[in-house]
């Protein structure tokens, strides 16, 4: 079903007028079949978040929450996983393994004596004056409570053990938040704010956004770790490494190519090949012309090939007294090495900085552009709707960052570093050909758009300016098949053959980087909240959505449409603030 | 701290009562502080260590027993889970698996249980631990023995 509605992208490239208002904005066609499967988790939407799985699995195993918190941490609130354990292993494994005891030996016997002897401190206390804990150990509140601060102190509120030897059982929550704020209410909100957090650090569907200075918000995603996220403070990020958006490129391509740009690794390399120290001051000394007797502005003269200090009479092949000559061969190897790698990395960095920077560009074309639609929309034209100019301005930002990537992704692809023994030159060859093609119509495509926006259509005619409509159009349609042929040729074709190498790529999101959706404070079903496009269904009995008066399904697909024409790296002011 | 002193006077006496039950095991606390013990254990029969008496120091933290003391032997032992050199021990009831149950006393059978049940997958002494993973079992029994009777036993004459 949604694989004919993707196929039909292709009827876009038609240009017949009256069709126009199909492909007026191809994006929202595009739109993809699932809603925003990606949420923001703000300090106040938090509780509701982990309210929802820890009644999941209260429902499910019919246990008090406090226990399902325990086993929902040891199992990193991965509530399926939880459940398949539950139904291999069967209920006695699963709470074992996470300590949590439910036979009650609360009542047994505490009632027989009125003092207990502690084996902590060793005193006979009053037994209202101790807590047995669901696995039975008995212990006075003043050891226990001890206890918890110590845990708490050490970052281990999340999973504080009961205090008799080899016991596994995890403490009550509620023990251990009464104890402890009697006798030290801060510890105890502390205790508070860990458990809370837990549901964040301790989940893998769940990371902090990692804006700085840090916007307090987390963002959960639906199901697949490998995409990029926007949250609702407008970073955009890759959810699996946490830096920056970076598809085409793999995380690990990624981050060996921002420390590649970062480090001076290549000025330094670019020196060991054109500069040696020099003997005497040790200042780098830069060798020109081919004459291997150089000499420092100090006023030494030095042998090129060994750095060693020598007297001034020479030849072209030889210095008066010394003779190295040793290390000659393997010298020249290396630096003729060291200066091919050099010239490949400034090759794609030149291209890759070259599209960054006109990205920086771009940005400022957008303030241009939104007056150039003002003065237009002022003017008494039948042309009304400017939609077209932002969508064209949106596809241009996007598939710029994606053509700057590319060549991050070709340096790592098609070089020696990752992928040197899993392919053949021949084959590497052909599949860098075919690559650069690729990227080569994608480049040509994005200079034409970037063009054709510049033109000041605000002084054009209607016919002129219906015509400059098309062109952006076209031209769009042409750069989004360009860059999702891309994204499958990497994915199929390149990344997909590798036989040693785990890379793999965010999917293309013809519409950009989705916003992560907030996380509504009052809503308690997912399926809800995902702009009520087909959503996975949820097994958890939660059918009838509780419509409490939240944005339907109409309104959050307004939005998203409005988000659309913008969204890249600006983001539209939707979310609301809570506080 | 005022609880770790309670409790350790606690243990104090108990180990006074308990001097005749366990033979084996001999703890002083220091004259002039309470955080600092020492105790002498005895080799358990039938490992290369019979025979011999050894020598622990603890320096017990103020959250005791609440955190785990610190116990390291004196006399040099040849154990896979014993540092050569400074005498540390790889006992994980001294680590993660401490509970404030435990007592000094019970460290030191648990101490003891070590030395006759050596656990070579986690060695201090590589070599020791290498000799036993290597199937060399001999070669580290005599290893053993040798320093126990140089280092652990009475000099004769
Ligand atoms: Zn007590
Ligand atoms: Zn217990
Ligand atoms: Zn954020
Ligand atoms: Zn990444
Ligand atoms: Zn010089
Ligand atoms: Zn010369
Ligand atoms: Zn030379």
């Amino acid at each position: 079903m949604e694989d004919d509605y993707f196929s039909s992208d292709d009827d876009y490239q038609c240009s017949d007028q009256e069709s126009m208002e199909d492909f007026e904005e191809p994006d929202f066609k595009l739109v993809t079949a699932k809603g925003p499967t990606t949420q923001v988790i703000t300090k106040e939407s938090l509780l509701v978040a982990q309210k929802e799985d820890l009644r999941k699995v209260m429902d499910m195993l019919s246990v008090r929450e406090h226990h399902a918190r325990t086993l929902l941490i040891y199992h990193r609130w991965d509530v399926e996983k939880l459940f398949s354990v539950y139904v291999d292993r069967g209920k006695a494994f699963l709470f074992a393994e996470a300590g949590v005891t439910v036979d009650e030996h609360r009542a047994s016997d505490s009632s027989l004596s009125s003092s207990i002897m502690c084996d902590i401190c060793m005193e006979d206390v009053p037994s209202d004056e101790s807590t047995r804990m669901d696995c039975g150990h008995c212990f006075c509140n003043n050891c226990w409570t001890e206890h918890f601060i110590v845990k708490i102190n050490e970052g281990q509120s999340k999973r504080i053990r009961c205090m008799a030897h080899k016991c596994n059982a995890i403490c009550d929550e509620a023990v251990v938040r009464t104890l402890v704020s009697k006798k030290q209410p801060d510890m105890a909100e502390k205790f508070e704010r860990f458990l809370l957090e837990s549901y964040i650090e301790d989940n893998k569907r769940v990371k902090w956004c990692p804006s700085t200075p840090h916007c307090g918000n987390a963002i959960r995603i639906e199901d697949d770790q490998l995409c990029e996220v926007e949250c609702s403070c407008g970073l955009q990020f890759c959810f699996s490494c946490l830096s920056e958006a970076h598809s085409p490129c793999s995380c690990l391509m990624w981050e060996l190519w921002a420390k590649k740009c970062r480090d001076e690794s290549e000025t330094v390399n670019w020196m060991t090949v054109h500069t040696k120290p020099c003997p005497k001051c040790h200042k780098p000394v830069e060798k020109n012309g081919g004459c291997n007797l150089v000499s420092c502005i100090c006023g030494q003269a030095f042998c090129w090939h060994c750095g060693g200090a020598t007297g001034r009479e020479h030849t072209w092949t030889s210095i008066a007294n010394h003779s190295c000559g040793r290390y000659k061969e393997d010298q020249e190897k290396k630096s003729e090495r060291a200066k091919r790698d050099l010239y490949r990395y400034m090759h794609y960095h030149n291209r890759y900085k070259a599209h960054t920077d006109s990205f920086k560009l771009e940005s400022k074309l957008k303030e241009t552009i939104q007056e150039k639609v003002a003065i237009s929309e002022g003017k008494d034209s039948k042309v009304r709707d400017y939609s077209w100019v932002n969508n064209g301005l949106g596809r241009l930002f996007r598939s710029r960052r994606i053509l700057s990537y590319s060549y991050a992704f070709a340096f790592y692809m098609f070089g020696d570093e990752l992928f040197k023994d899993e392919m053949t030159e021949k084959e590497r060859e052909i599949k860098q050909h075919l690559f650069e093609d690729q990227q080569q119509q994608l480049e040509s495509n994005v200079e034409r758009l970037s063009k054709i926006l510049e033109e000041p259509f605000d002084q054009f005619a209607d016919s002129k300016i219906m015509e400059i409509r098309m062109q952006v159009i076209n031209a769009s349609v042409i750069i989004d098949n360009l860059c999702q042929k891309m994204y499958e040729c990497i994915e199929n074709d390149l990344l997909g053959c590798l036989q040693l190498g785990t890379h793999s790529i965010a999917p293309y999101k013809s519409k950009g980087i989705e916003r992560a959706s907030e996380l509504q404070v009052c809503w308690t079903n997912k399926a809800n909240d995902t702009g009520g496009t087909e959503e996975v269904d949820r097994p958890s009995g939660s059918g009838s959505s509780d419509e409490s008066g939240y944005p339907s399904r109409k309104r959050a697909r307004k939005d998203d449409i409005g988000v659309g024409l913008f969204d890249l790296n600006l983001p539209a002011a939707e979310v609301v603030d809570r506080n | 701290m005022q609880a770790s002193r309670a409790r350790l006077f606690k243990e104090y006496k108990e180990v006074q009562r308990e001097k005749a039950v366990d033979p084996d095991i001999q703890l002083v606390c220091d004259d002039s502080n309470i955080f600092k013990w020492t105790a002498l254990i005895k080799g358990p029969s039938e490992t290369p260590y019979e025979g011999g008496v050894f020598q622990l120091a603890f320096a017990v933290p103020e959250q005791y027993p609440l955190q785990p003391p610190q116990v390291r032997f004196l006399t040099k032992i040849f154990h896979p889970n014993v540092h050569f050199k400074t005498g540390e021990i790889c006992l994980d009831i001294l680590k993660n698996a401490w509970s404030p149950a435990w007592t000094l006393q019970s460290v030191c059978r648990a101490i003891i249980a070590l030395m006759a049940h050596p656990e070579p997958d986690s060695p201090l002494n590589c070599d020791s631990g290498n000799l036993l993973r290597s199937g060399d079992v001999r070669g580290f029994q005599s290893m053993a023995r040798m320093y126990t009777r140089l280092a652990a036993m009475p000099k004769k004459g």
